[in-house]
């Protein structure tokens, strides 16, 4: 269905002249005497309803459908006349429910019959009907505005559907005339308006009501073309049952709708609980929910049948009883709502409620064969049900060659878990059309920029990323991706930071990939080197996000940097591989160091601040140039620190630690005897080879 | 999209080439060629086509049943005999019965047909046919336009002065019109000879048999891809949008839904996305399933070796039931999952969705939807408890609202008879009580029907006369309270008979 076909616009004209107050001459019978209570009763008298009841009922049946199966873009207006007309709603969205035009139709009330027939006509209707059918409706003015050049591609057809009691075939004829004027008369007048739009095409359903038992005054008119702008067609109905068999008829011709009975549903009786019958439900859907049928001709021979007058058929689809609540990707072709042709029913409200608690029916369609083929789907989505067309052919993409086999296919440590944890991350919700980004941008492209920040490095197996497999590197990983870090972000990843230094210090094992290497793979410090020029490659990536993106880079290349004893450390075990001095490693590394450590004890290590500044002093001994310039910048970032001199926040935040950490216990004698979070063990047996190892040692002061 | 190739095998095709040269040919030599060159073509490049071969001239036979088997076909094209005359509209019915026997009346189609524009004389000829379309009976319906969507390709092995000599030309377009006109006749270009049937057979190629090449981005990470089967381009409303929407080449990964959540979406199309080393010159699609030679660490070897993000990404959606959201084009999107084909083979697919901005309502908007990590609060839930789909409409649909519908007299007996329940079982049954009577009150106002809002008040009357003497004495206030009201209600003054107004309670004290 194109978007803007009749089918986009439709106006109920219903005749509020006190004919229509007459009754239709069908009588309910709403009190039903149970026989215990029979006795001595007299029953309440039959009601029965006017002719503007019937209308209204079927209109607003008809309404109900419609907004079921389309809640958008198809729009009704609600037009009452009398002496003179009522619009009851306009084309806007939100005033497209039975409940507004229920509660509109409660204002209006049933036909006044004392009121003066001579000043009452439907024409007051039909006019207004004409003139709202020009009024530019929100989806109209939407596509008018995204299509600009191209506007006039935006058509203004509709349909007036109209309720009434004629009086001859004449009357019907004058009607028509009217409209076909009326559309001349305001196409002129749109033609000037920005808001209005000249009328295409305009449908005229006619339906004369009249009361049980009377003959029609006005006959039967298959549609005909009145003028290349309207067409008219012309039903005689009686008031009650036939008018909501005939405005059932006419919701499905008119938006393309088809019926589908769900046959064989289990349901317990309401008398006795513990048995169940099976019975039936039709729903209503749009018809291309059955194009499979229509097209392979199989629509007579799968349980089709023909119903009442001959002019509707549904096909009947079998209810399989569901099993546990699997969750699974149906090939699913087509979705459609639906909307049960009785909604009150017993039998359609338990198969809703069924279905709108989350539970899913599949349907199987009943062949002359006996094979089983389940075709549909019947599925709640948010309150909303939709019939799914399943695929039940055959597949062109069978036996495709599984991706083990092609690009990629061999390699076998892919981080399928890490990337399922990305995933996780990057899950979509809804955001609201109304809250609205200071960055002016889409949600979906904010979900793009988070992927794109994610994925700036991110290696795909295992074997290539050493930080990635380090439960220590987690926090920083997962901060330093985020578009902005707060200041107790940073302070995370810097802990991140120094807590590998520690390990670095410690010597503590990192889990290097050693695949393709022979032997047992890179040397300790070799691995270290690895994994710092990772972790900088990564962060390196996001620095230039924020000022505390950079921060954070700034601490990595300042802290592989130091302490200097490391880098000391290491061209020293360098120089003493190239000795081949590979054994007593500790021993002389232990000595090697000592005279270093002697000179920062002279310096004080009570004042860290001092030590700092050692530290700085003790840079141009890295190799790595890039030290400097990041100092500037931390310098910048923190001006208040630069009477100070240079401080690092790794002295700052560890002095914050220390201080908080010393007051809540007793601190290790070790750790308090350390130099730099070192302490020689089994000092007592260096004593006994009568080695002096008391300057390690606070207590030794 | 399987093909069917349906060669014209009648006698006309063995109408000798005139060529300088010493050999001679015939048409259907060069038919044959340029077939055998399209299966080749094929059969490395578009591997995963199932191809069909029927030969025609008055009757027609099904040569080789749909296959990827290509050796099959250009073998059968090698033992083809020749026959009487041409008759296309009985070789038409065969396709249809042959495409909708395997595949259904959904599944798209392509048929080649080959032939020399000569189509037949008196009944059976494609002008005769053509001629008496009108006079088809229902039983006998002319076979085009197929029901299953079609692209119709003529190989007429013939150029386009030869067949506007006669009225042949005319008939093949009308052919293709009524096919939908969705294809193309393709005509010699030159003298009939090797190299232009060729160039003929490549224009098909180039048309109809290219591989879809895309680059599949998720943010930096990205993998180059075949899609296949080709997406095709796609015209939503002709009116509004007459301009067919295409697949971009570059297919954007926007973010990540659980299959829970998106729930066996709609989907106009499903497509294979198959990793490929561009640097190669040929194509990877399919080798792996069928090369199990190896006999030298072969280019594709090594591809396989090197890590790809398609292989990645497959493995995470599978092992966590997720599926990707993708981007095709403007206001265009689709979804990328794996799929199994057996408990072995699995594979990643992509289906797309119907163009437009909000193709699934239970999703939203696409474009309005965020990272999670913008929430305050994780809409999952810490241990992925909840989900924040599907979203709710802004209006309940009518069957989960209680809606009021008395067309059948049942209806109107059954609220009746609820509210004489309820009216038994005061003052209990307050609260239900008044709620049914409010609905039916409500209704019978929207309605008009206030004859049924009189007849109420006077069954509510009569209950109250029928109340046992056991009866709580609120029951008979509340009845008659309840009838007055209705009483009120159905003389239509606007103070009693408003919509939104309800009848409450009676308020009474009995607790002294």
């Amino acid at each position: 269905m194109k978007m803007f076909s009749v089918s986009h616009k439709t106006v109920f004209v219903v005749d509020h002249c006190p004919y229509m107050a007459e009754s239709s001459r069908q009588q309910v019978e709403c009190d039903v005497l149970t026989k215990s209570r029979g006795q001595g009763v007299i029953p309440l008298a039959p009601v029965s309803k006017s002719l503007w009841t019937c209308a209204v009922e079927c209109s607003m049946e008809y309404c109900r459908i419609l907004y079921d199966v389309y809640p958008l873009h198809k729009l009704i207006n609600y037009i009452v006349s009398d002496s003179e007309f009522h619009i009851l709603n306009s084309w806007r969205q939100e005033d497209q429910s039975t409940h507004e035009l229920m509660s509109a139709l409660a204002a209006v009330g049933p036909p006044n019959p004392r009121e003066d027939p001579e000043c009452c006509s439907i024409l007051h209707g039909l006019v207004a009907a004409v003139e709202s059918l020009c009024k530019i409706t929100e989806l109209q003015h939407e596509r008018r505005t995204t299509l600009m050049d191209t506007a006039e591609r935006v058509a203004n057809r509709g349909r007036i559907i109209c309720l009434t009691n004629a009086k001859s075939d004449t009357h019907v004829r004058m009607l028509e005339d009217c409209i076909q004027e009326t559309i001349l008369e305001q196409n002129k007048l749109a033609a000037g308006s920005d808001r209005l739009m000249a009328i295409q095409q305009c449908d005229l359903v006619l339906i004369h009501i009249h009361p049980q038992g009377d003959d029609a005054l006005v006959s039967d008119r298959p549609k005909k073309e009145i003028s290349p702008l309207l067409t008219s067609e012309v039903h005689s109905v009686r008031a009650g049952r036939h008018l909501a068999t005939k405005l059932n008829i006419l919701v499905q011709q008119h938006f393309d709708l088809a019926s589908t009975t769900i046959t064989n549903i289990p349901m317990k009786e309401e008398q006795h609980a513990n048995t169940s019958a099976n019975y039936d439900v039709e729903l209503l859907h749009h018809r291309d929910a059955h194009l499979e049928f229509f097209k392979s001709g199989d629509l007579h021979m799968a349980g089709t049948s023909t119903r009442e007058n001959g002019l509707k058929e549904t096909i009947t689809l079998k209810w399989c009883t569901p099993r546990t609540n699997s969750i699974e990707l149906h090939y699913c072709t087509g979705a459609y709502r639906i909307s049960p042709t009785d909604v009150n029913s017993r039998p359609s409200s338990c198969l809703t409620n069924f279905l709108l608690n989350g539970r899913s029916v599949l349907l199987e369609q009943p062949r002359k064969s006996g094979s089983k083929v389940i075709s549909h789907m019947l599925s709640s989505h948010g309150g909303e049900i939709f019939l799914h067309v399943l695929n039940s052919n055959r597949s062109t993409l069978e036996d495709p060659p599984s991706i083990s086999e092609g690009c990629g296919g061999r390699v076998t440590d892919y981080r399928i878990t890490d990337f399922g944890e990305f995933m996780r991350e990057n899950r979509l919700m809804p955001v609201s059309e109304s809250s609205h980004d200071p960055s002016g941008k889409l949600p979906v492209e904010r979900a793009k920029g988070q992927l794109e920040r994610h994925t700036r490095y991110w290696p795909m197996i295992i074997s290539q990323t050493t930080i990635f497999n380090m439960q220590a590197v987690v926090p920083l990983a997962n901060l330093i991706v985020k578009e902005t870090l707060s200041e107790e972000d940073v302070l995370t990843c810097q802990k991140t930071v120094y807590n590998l230094v520690d390990m670095e210090r410690k010597n503590d094992p990192l889990p290097i990939s050693t695949v393709g290497s022979r032997g047992k793979g890179p040397k300790r410090d070799e691995q270290y080197r690895i994994m710092w020029n990772e972790l900088e490659t990564l962060v390196k990536t996001h620095a230039g996000a924020t000022d505390r993106h950079q921060r954070v880079l700034d601490c990595i290349i300042a802290c592989r940097s130091k302490p200097p004893e490391e880098e000391e450390r290491k061209k020293r075990g360098r120089k003493r591989e190239e000795r081949e001095d590979k054994t007593e490693k500790n021993g002389s590394k232990d000595t090697d160091d000592k005279s270093w450590q002697e000179s920062e004890r002279l310096k004080g290590l009570l004042d860290k601040e001092e030590q700092e500044s050692e530290v700085i002093k003790d840079s141009p001994d890295s190799p790595e140039p890039l030290n400097k310039k990041p100092r500037l910048c931390t310098e910048e970032v923190q001006p208040p620190e630069r009477a100070k001199g240079p401080v690092s926040l790794l002295t700052m935040w560890s002095n914050r630690i220390t201080v908080a950490n010393s007051r809540k216990h007793q601190e290790f004698v070790g750790r308090v005897s350390s130099v730099n979070n070192k302490f020689e063990l089994y000092q007592q047996l260096k004593d006994e080879n009568g080695m002096d190892v008391h300057e390690n040692g606070k207590a030794s002061r | 999209m399987p093909t069917v190739v349906l060669m014209d095998v009648s006698l006309s095709m063995t109408r000798p080439v005139s060529l300088d040269g010493s050999e001679e040919f015939q048409r259907k030599n060069l038919a044959v060629h340029g077939l055998n060159m399209l299966f080749e073509h094929m059969a490395s490049n578009y591997r995963m086509e199932f191809t069909a071969l029927m030969a025609f001239s008055s009757l027609w036979e099904l040569l080789v049943p749909f296959t990827r088997d290509y050796n099959a076909l250009q073998e059968a094209l090698g033992n083809l005999e020749d026959y009487d005359k041409t008759c296309v509209e009985s070789a038409l019915n065969g396709v249809s019965n042959v495409v909708q026997q395997e595949w259904g009346s959904a599944c798209p189609c392509q048929v080649v047909l080959v032939t020399d524009g000569s189509l037949g004389i008196g009944k059976g000829s494609l002008r005769h046919s053509l001629h008496t379309l009108k006079h088809h009976g229902d039983d006998k319906k002319f076979p085009l336009p197929f029901p299953f969507p079609t692209k119709l390709f003529i190989m007429s092995v013939a150029n386009a002065e030869e067949l506007q000599m006669t009225d042949a030309m005319d008939n093949l377009e009308e052919l293709l019109r009524l096919s939908g006109g969705d294809g193309q006749i393709f005509t010699m270009e030159g003298p009939l000879c090797m190299k232009n049937v060729q160039a003929m057979f490549g224009r098909l190629i180039d048309h109809a048999y290219s591989p879809f090449h895309a680059v599949l981005h998720c943010g930096n990470l990205s993998s180059d891809v075949q899609v296949f089967p080709r997406p095709e381009p796609i015209v939503m409303d002709e009116e509004v949008e007459p301009m067919p929407r295409s697949v971009n080449t570059d297919l954007e990964i926007v973010g990540f839904i659980e299959i829970a959540d998106i729930s066996s979406p709609p989907v106009i199309s499903r497509h294979l996305v198959l990793p490929i080393n561009v640097n190669k010159e040929v194509d990877e699609v399919g080798t792996g399933a069928t090369d199990e030679l190896e006999e030298e660490p072969s280019a594709s070897q090594m591809a396989g070796k090197s890590p790809n993000f398609c292989v990645l990404l497959h493995g995470s959606l599978k092992v966590e039931g997720m599926v990707a959201l993708v981007q095709l084009g403007p206001e265009w999107y689709g979804m990328l999952y794996s799929q199994a084909d057996s408990k072995k083979k699995s594979n990643l697919m992509m289906s797309l969705f119907e163009p437009g901005p909000d193709p699934l309502p239970w999703l939203g908007k696409i474009t309005h939807l965020g990272p999670i990590s913008e929430a305050a609060e994780n809409p999952y839930g810490e241990d992925d408890s909840k989900s924040p789909f599907p979203l709710q409409p802004p209006v309940k649909r009518s069957y989960a609202q209680n809606v009021t519908v008395w067309i059948k007299a049942s209806g109107l007996q059954t609220d009746v008879q609820k509210i004489l329940r309820n009216a038994r079982k005061l003052p209990d049954k307050t609260q239900t009580f008044y709620k049914e009577l409010n609905r039916l009150r409500k209704a019978a106002l929207a309605f008009g029907f206030w004859e049924l809002l009189k007849g109420m008040a006077d069954l509510l009357e009569r209950e109250c006369t029928l109340l046992p003497d056991s009866a709580h004495p609120d029951a008979a206030f509340q009845l008659s309270h309840a009838a007055q009201q209705l009483k009120l209600a159905s003389t239509g003054d606007s103070q009693y008979a408003a919509f939104d107004h309800n009848i409450a309670p009676m308020h009474t004290d009995f607790s002294s």
